[in-house]
């Protein structure tokens, strides 16, 4: 009979904290801001500024000390392609690195004298590209550009000599790319569902951080009273909280994961269950983890200095950008405790690679345990910080009511009484 | 928290990519042929430094399985009968499977597998041209007859963490600046102390302002500082300018972000919109400054707003001076709109006293 009713309480409970945080959240503009608007806005600007997926017609200038037929027809194939563009055709190397000094220009692309004559004898000629290297995409650009010319030169004159062994074909072994996935080999493809699931992360996150320093605030005012509390057991709240998060997140999740990439024509190889699977487990640890890490919140807007810098630490923790297998044991393990280094590469291999659930089950059971994990900081943390700094609060508070604001203004170093 | 999270920052991310280069990515092989000539090529492909080849699928089925795991990040590919068509004339065709999802891996695949199936067609090549007495010369100005040269300047290694770093960092100092600057400016109005503020500067906000960031000025220079010596001597990141050219950047680069920080809060003299529209500001910094994607390539309108954040003007400044070393003058457009960045919220200012004079506290 106890024991019912024990679990009775802890329903009621669970109830009343989940409806409670659902109305702090809509009366707290800022929350509001940060657990829709952001996720509204974010994913889009950040698609369209990567809406090109590459730079192409990177300028360069052409230096031709050969002044041949081939040198001409080499630089015009080259300004043919769509990655570069030839802007000039100078007399010397002096005159480009002026250009590039000048920033008209990124790279420079050097045609030898006797460049023809050595192709024709049977001696191999020489071109080369000097590249400015403060974007690594125009570097591979340009690279990418000369290759297929020169290749394509190659090609033709060696079909000509070893037509004889090769029946009229050029390479005795062909070879050929097949990109995987992200078929376009674009950058937006690549990074922005990453992007998109770290989105959801980090707004919630910023959303809960101010939640609790909300409840901060009105404690110092109510001389460490929240009125706003519904006086539930530890488990209850932390629970009740992160189910409220779960609900109200199911929209941005939708539109971020489902929607966006398709706005943006992004991979969608993912099976709609498969993903909202994997969402499950990811909103819950990232709920916990941001009820634990909100202990470094104080007020309300000191959320942006803890928790918005951390965003660019996790992006590179996915591996997104310097790959997992590159990193030091150090960082990996730093990022296995990270839910979104989960989330986004089980995301995006569903996605981009067609992965199902059955094949990421170790990021899905990651999940999961961090989840649990971050369960159960974030109790340890409700119970043996937020409370007992609550309690603390309302001690001093029962000697001089003031105490507390004073203690804050003296934190703040504002010297006002 | 100003001293230790551009700090931490600038330690995770020089690190993290201390190799420069990320090697061995983890890949595998379908080798249907199993011939001396598909062995050698594997081989071969062990032997590149990018790849590591990891598992040996016995069909194309498993491979894709494989990479679907994310067990490997791409495969080789040689189908049955690729020696026999080889020596034949028959042209067989060995295919490289990348997965794109992982950008920078994927690049650095294509390299090794490319080179190697050129390798491997040069191989074959070459013994049948030898058999018909032709010098080791001819043959190769046969298969290649023009050549070329790649000289990436000053970052020959197409180091990664050269490119990265020294734009990545700064970038992590410049939104804690803006964030620090907006939080002091913002908890006067919070409080309501604002009054006060102005009152102990005699009614002058320029001195109150100043008196206000001075300190941290002082304090986030020291800081971009001691992170330039961590890029520059302790990570070894080119600085090939005299040092003092970007030792005086950085002291330009933090006034130029107060001075961003503060035109926005004068503007919007409230916290929460102020702070908030600082970390947008910050946080978009990363991905409109043309890092990654070059400006000329976004979209014209989308572009024009990496004019209005500082980090832009110091990431061309870093290019220019630390890694090419070009002479002072093709920079000085960007000392210059570092400079324009500590005067704009000069001429804003009033804004911001009539805010603390008739403070309005929106909760």
């Amino acid at each position: 009979m106890k024991i019912r009713n024990s679990i009775l309480i802890f329903f009621a409970d669970l109830y009343r904290v989940w409806r409670r945080e659902l109305r702090l959240v809509f009366r707290d503009e800022g929350v509001v801001i940060f657990f829709f608007v952001l996720c509204a806005v974010y994913p889009i600007l950040y698609a369209l500024i990567y809406d090109t997926e590459v730079a192409n017609d990177v300028k360069v200038v052409v230096v031709d000390n050969d002044r041949s037929q081939l040198s001409r027809e080499f630089a015009r194939a080259l300004d043919a392609t769509p990655e570069v563009k030839i802007v000039q055709y100078v007399a010397n190397m002096q005159e480009a690195q002026q250009l590039m000094a000048e920033k008209e220009c990124y790279g420079v692309v050097l045609l030898p004298s006797g460049f023809e004559r050595d192709v024709i004898t049977g001696v191999q000629g020489h071109v080369s590209l000097y590249c400015d290297m403060g974007a690594l995409m125009r570097y591979k650009q340009m690279l990418m550009g000369l290759t297929s010319v020169q290749q394509s030169v190659s090609n033709g004159m060696m079909k000509e000599k070893l037509a004889i062994f090769t029946n009229d074909n050029s390479a005795v072994i062909e070879s050929k790319q097949v990109p995987l996935g992200n078929t376009a080999m674009g950058l937006a493809s690549a990074l922005l569902p990453c992007v998109f699931v770290l989105v959801l992360q980090q707004s919630m996150l910023l959303g809960i951080g101010m939640l609790r320093g909300g409840s901060r605030e009105r404690r110092l005012e109510n001389r460490g009273y929240d009125p706003m509390d519904v006086g539930a057991g530890v488990i209850a709240t932390v629970l009740g909280r992160a189910l409220c998060h779960w609900v109200l997140y199911l929209i941005p999740t939708i539109y971020v994961l489902h929607f966006a990439p398709v706005f943006f024509s992004y991979p969608q190889n993912g099976q709609v269950v498969d993903i909202a699977l994997m969402v499950l487990p990811f909103l819950f640890a990232t709920s916990f983890m941001g009820q634990t890490i909100s202990v470094f919140v104080n007020d309300r807007e000191s959320v942006f200095i803890t928790i918005v810098f951390t965003s660019v630490i996790f992006v590179f923790l996915t591996g997104i950008s310097w790959p997992r297998y590159a990193m030091s044991q150090f960082w990996i393990i730093v990022g296995n405790a990270i839910p979104s280094t989960w989330a986004c590469n089980s995301y995006v291999m569903m996605q981009t690679g067609g992965a199902s659930l059955e094949q990421l089950k170790e990021s899905h059971f990651m999940l999961w345990a961090l989840a649990a994990i971050y369960f159960v900081f974030a109790c340890v943390v409700e119970k043996y910080l937020f409370r007992a700094r609550a309690r603390r609060m309302q001690h001093y508070a029962k000697g001089d009511p003031d105490a507390l604001l004073r203690e804050e203004y003296r934190r703040n170093a504002v010297d006002r009484m | 928290m100003m001293i230790v999270v551009p700090i931490f920052s600038a330690w995770f991310l020089l690190d993290l990519m201390k190799d420069g280069v990320p090697i061995l990515a983890p890949v595998g092989v379908v080798d249907l042929d199993d011939s001396s000539t598909s062995r050698a090529i594997l081989r071969n492909l062990n032997g590149f430094k990018e790849v590591n080849i990891g598992y040996g699928f016995r069909n194309y089925h498993e491979a894709i399985q494989a990479v679907q795991d994310g067990k490997i990040l791409g495969f080789f590919f040689i189908p049955e009968g690729m020696e026999e068509r080889a020596l034949g004339g028959r042209h067989p065709k060995v295919s490289f499977y990348i997965n794109y999802a992982y950008y920078v891996p994927a690049s650095f695949e294509y390299r090794g597998f490319k080179t190697v199936s050129v390798l491997a067609n040069a191989a074959i090549a070459r013994t049948i041209m030898r058999t018909l007495g032709k010098s080791d010369h001819e043959v190769m100005a046969t298969l290649q007859p023009v050549v070329t040269h790649t000289h990436g300047l000053n970052n020959p290694w197409t180091n990664y963490s050269y490119y990265l770093c020294p734009s990545f960092i700064p970038c992590m100092l410049a939104l804690l600046i803006m964030l620090v600057t907006a939080f002091s400016i913002g908890t006067e109005l919070k409080y309501g102390t604002c009054r006060q503020w102005i009152e102990s500067s005699a009614g002058s906000i320029e001195l109150a302002v100043t008196g206000k960031l001075l300190p941290q000025t002082v304090i986030f220079t020291a800081v971009g500082w001691f992170i330039q010596y961590m890029m520059y001597r302790l990570y070894w990141i080119p600085l090939n300018c005299n040092p003092w050219h970007m030792i005086s950047a950085m002291v330009l680069f933090v006034l130029a972000n107060q001075g961003l920080a503060l035109f926005i809060m004068s503007v919007v003299p409230n916290f929460r919109l102020g702070s908030t529209m600082c970390s947008l500001i910050g946080m978009i910094s990363f991905s409109i400054c043309g890092f990654s994607l070059p400006n000329e390539a976004m979209y014209p309108w989308l572009s024009t707003l990496a004019y209005v954040v500082p980090i832009r003007y110091y990431f061309l400044l870093s290019i220019d001076q630390a890694l090419n070393n070009l002479p002072l003058y093709y920079s000085r457009v960007y000392y210059a709109a570092l400079l324009g960045f500590t005067l704009l919220p000069w001429a804003m200012l009033w804004r911001l006293r009539r805010a603390c004079v008739n403070p309005v506290y929106v909760p």
